[in-house]
């Protein structure tokens, strides 16, 4: 064997045999699972113990028509969302209206007296249908709407306000039926007319390849659009945080425990930082293959492995031990500039920076996955790993050229950080005394 | 061929220069002291020898290569500063160093090792739960193991106590008749006096001293008087011919001017006390390293 692997492999060794014995490692084993299986697990509570506490609306109707139509709407609505209709139990609150005279002289006093209530709680809500709500004008830009022709929704909820949702159906459902009397519909038709069909999203047809027959569409669920590529890239990001925030205080505290200067004797610090990468890439990987296993065990349990994207796990694999490769590597470096384990945790935020940037941006990448912005930030080579992986996921895909790029990049990518992290490995880890500046490090990384 | 030439080698860090043009050479099966106050580039030198650092200018080879190739896995290093895994085995530690640099299996070679410190009842012990000097001999076996052709200790006897002191010593001389070049460091004059062949002695950066102990004395000639006498050091004031006095206890040492006569200076000393040891002798290396390095010998940082 080459004397370079050899020494690599030799420091790597020691290095995962001393971290998979460690508390840290199967403590971290554990909590990944249950962190990424809390949030399922709260979405499962909220829906076993829903909020179904009567909210009161008020509503100020302008058109002087609208508002009875409007609270027979929200009737009907009330009596069709408010029970599960096979067991019987009350999944939704029930929406009670009353209508307050419009005070068209000071409209504003009326405004805050409705408010007023809201705060108090005696209110959950008060809508004002404006006087041309019935027929507003066409405006070019529906922000730009007059008042008198909106129907404004004043409530003090905070957070994603489902009623919002459910209001403007009753409302909506009520000013067309109100329409529809005017031009002399009668009211027999209004149910017919005011239908609205169901869309359901559907997989694309595909032909078997072991019969050669066309298989049928399947229904599309939230779980297959949604689910599978989150699960993917939590579980990506957990492996990936759990293997490089040990690495920066580990190299740190070797580092104040001298334990480098006699190794430097024996490895090349390119050779020691490759150790320990490989290290925590076998580790990356073993905490891979657990989580991999649990998930196709609990698929299997669920007769849900149709989900499994077996497909995806060799990209999987190669985008842990990419990110791992890349971020470990650096936070060697960084912990080898040092001069204590607690200045090596100012440097974890920097350090994480291509993980958490990738996770802020998940929104706009899940709603237009093969969007010029997805394509772009996806095959930048930091961001590479969690978006390509999460757009490669999602129902659709990618189009096949595009991983095998982003994978040169990350390839490149990752070579170049190894060796300015090697470089400013190999000065900082003797420095003692002093935590070096990102201005010291960019030094030592381009001039050695 | 030499076991380490140095030429004309020069290590900046910054503004600071830590070597300055050094050249030096050490005899293969040689044992060559370093010393010099704190901060005078010795530990510097002996990292550029080991490869972790590079030269800025000069060139350093070992055993006739480049330093960095091939015979980096013949050298044994004791750094100063010590440091060791202090969650693994000792044994497995050991294994660890010595495969590393040697890239075999030295589970023998630990093994004995570990007989000849006392250290065999600690094998499967965690390094942490060693007292300081158990580590101490732990890692002196680290740089030794698998045994090598060049050995370089940073302050080999620090912290050690004088049995332990003792058997690193005898290693040490162990492993030169076996034919190994040993490098050490340190402070200790009297090491320095007893255990080597050459001595080096580095002062800010510059070489001031290389030699044999006998050539580097005759530099100075017989120039010293070692007295003692009922009266101590109080009776030995305003002495003719007295440059310096240097009172080590139950015996001082003067240094005398280039024009003194001793004789002068026994007939004045007789009629102030009663004198029970005088010889004329070359400078010890102490007085010489304080001749040299004064009172900042102390003062400076370590490089």
């Amino acid at each position: 064997m080459h004397k370079m692997t050899r020494k690599i492999l030799l420091v790597a060794k020691r290095d995962y045999l001393a971290a998979i014995r460690s508390k840290a490692f199967l403590f971290s084993l554990v909590i990944a699972p249950v962190m990424g299986g809390g949030s399922f697990i709260g979405v499962a509570v909220m829906k076993a113990k829903p909020d179904i506490q009567e909210r009161h609306v008020a509503i100020v109707d302008r058109t002087g028509v609208a508002a009875a139509t409007v609270i027979e709407a929200a009737g009907e609505k009330n009596a069709d969302d408010l029970f599960d209709k096979i067991t019987g139990r009350q999944l939704n609150p029930r929406y009670v209206f009353e209508t307050a005279v419009p005070d068209d002289a000071n409209p504003n006093a009326q405004r805050l007296e409705l408010s007023d209530r809201v705060r108090r709680r005696e209110l959950f809500a008060f809508l004002e249908i404006g006087h041309d709500a019935l027929h507003p004008p066409k405006v070019a830009d529906p922000d730009k709407t007059p008042e008198a022709s909106r129907v404004d929704y004043y409530s003090n909820a905070g957070g994603i306000d489902q009623s919002l949702q459910w209001i403007s159906g009753a409302v909506n459902t009520g000013l067309r039926r109100v329409r529809l009397a005017q031009l002399g519909v009668d009211r027999s038709r209004f149910a017919d007319l005011l239908d609205s069909a169901k869309v359901q999203t559907m997989s694309l047809i595909a032909r078997d390849e072991k019969t050669g027959g066309i298989r049928e569409a399947h229904k599309k669920s939230e779980v297959e659009g949604f689910i599978v590529p989150f699960v993917l890239v939590i579980m990506l990001m957990m492996i990936v945080l759990f293997a490089v925030g040990p690495m920066l205080g580990s190299v740190a505290e070797d580092k104040m425990q001298r334990v480098f200067e006699m190794l430097l004797a024996s490895a090349t610090p390119f050779e020691l930082i490759m150790g320990k990468v490989v290290a925590a890439v076998g580790l990356s990987l073993t905490s891979s293959a657990v989580y991999v296993a649990g998930g196709l065990f609990v698929l299997q349990a669920l007769a849900m492995m149709g989900l499994a994207p077996l497909g995806l796990l060799p990209w999987f694999v190669v985008y842990v031990a990419a990110e791992v490769m890349v971020l470990c590597a650096l936070a060697a470096a960084l912990g080898a500039s040092c001069a204590s384990p607690s200045d090596a945790q100012h440097l974890a935020m920097p350090l994480f920076a291509p993980v958490l940037i990738p996770m802020f941006l998940l929104t706009p990448v899940m709603q237009q996955p093969n969007g010029v912005f997805a394509t772009v930030l996806s095959l930048f080579p930091p961001f590479t790993p969690l978006l390509m992986m999460m757009r490669q996921a999602m129902p659709g895909g990618v189009p096949a050229w595009q991983p095998w790029v982003g994978l040169v990049g990350i390839a490149a990518w990752t070579v170049g950080m190894a060796w300015a992290a090697a470089r400013i490995f190999r000065i900082g880890i003797l420095m003692q005394g002093k935590t070096a500046s990102f201005s010291d490090l960019a030094r030592w990384a381009v001039r050695g | 061929m030499e076991a380490i030439e140095v030429r004309e080698v020069t290590k900046t860090f910054g503004s600071v220069t830590a070597v300055d043009d050094l050249t030096l050479t050490v005899p293969q099966g040689s044992v060559y002291g370093f010393i010099g106050p704190n901060g005078s580039g010795k530990t510097t030198t002996m990292r550029m020898i080991v490869n972790i650092f590079y030269p800025d200018r000069g060139a350093i080879r070992v055993f006739g290569q480049d330093a960095g190739g091939e015979s980096s896995k013949e050298i044994g290093y004791l750094p100063e500063e010590r440091g060791l895994y202090r969650r693994m085995e000792v044994r497995a530690l050991l294994e660890f160093h010595g495969e590393l640099r040697g890239g075999r299996n030295v589970t023998a070679e630990v093994n004995g090792w570990l007989d000849r410190f006392d250290l065999a009842h600690c094998a499967k012990r965690r390094v942490e739960t060693l007292s300081k000097g158990m580590s101490q001999k732990v890692q002196f076996i680290a740089a030794v193991v698998p045994e090598p052709k060049l050995l370089i200790l940073d302050e080999p006897f620090t912290g050690l106590d004088p049995v332990s002191a003792d058997r690193v010593r005898t290693a040490i001389l162990d492993l030169r008749r076996r034919g190994a070049t040993v490098i050490l460091s340190t402070h200790d004059m009297n090491v320095a006096e007893s255990l080597c062949d050459y001595i080096l002695m580095i002062y800010r950066g510059r070489k001031v001293l290389d030699g044999t102990l006998e050539s580097i004395q005759e530099q100075y000639g017989n120039d010293t008087i070692r007295v003692s006498s009922a009266g101590g050091g109080d009776v030995l004031q305003d002495l003719p011919g007295v440059e310096k006095i240097s009172d080590l206890g139950h015996v001082q040492e003067l240094r005398m001017s280039r024009a003194s006569d001793p004789q002068e200076v026994l007939r004045e000393l007789v009629t102030r006390t009663r004198v029970t040891t005088f010889s004329v002798t070359k400078p010890s290396l102490r007085d010489i390293f304080i001749r040299i390095a004064g009172h900042e010998a102390a003062e400076a940082p370590d490089a």
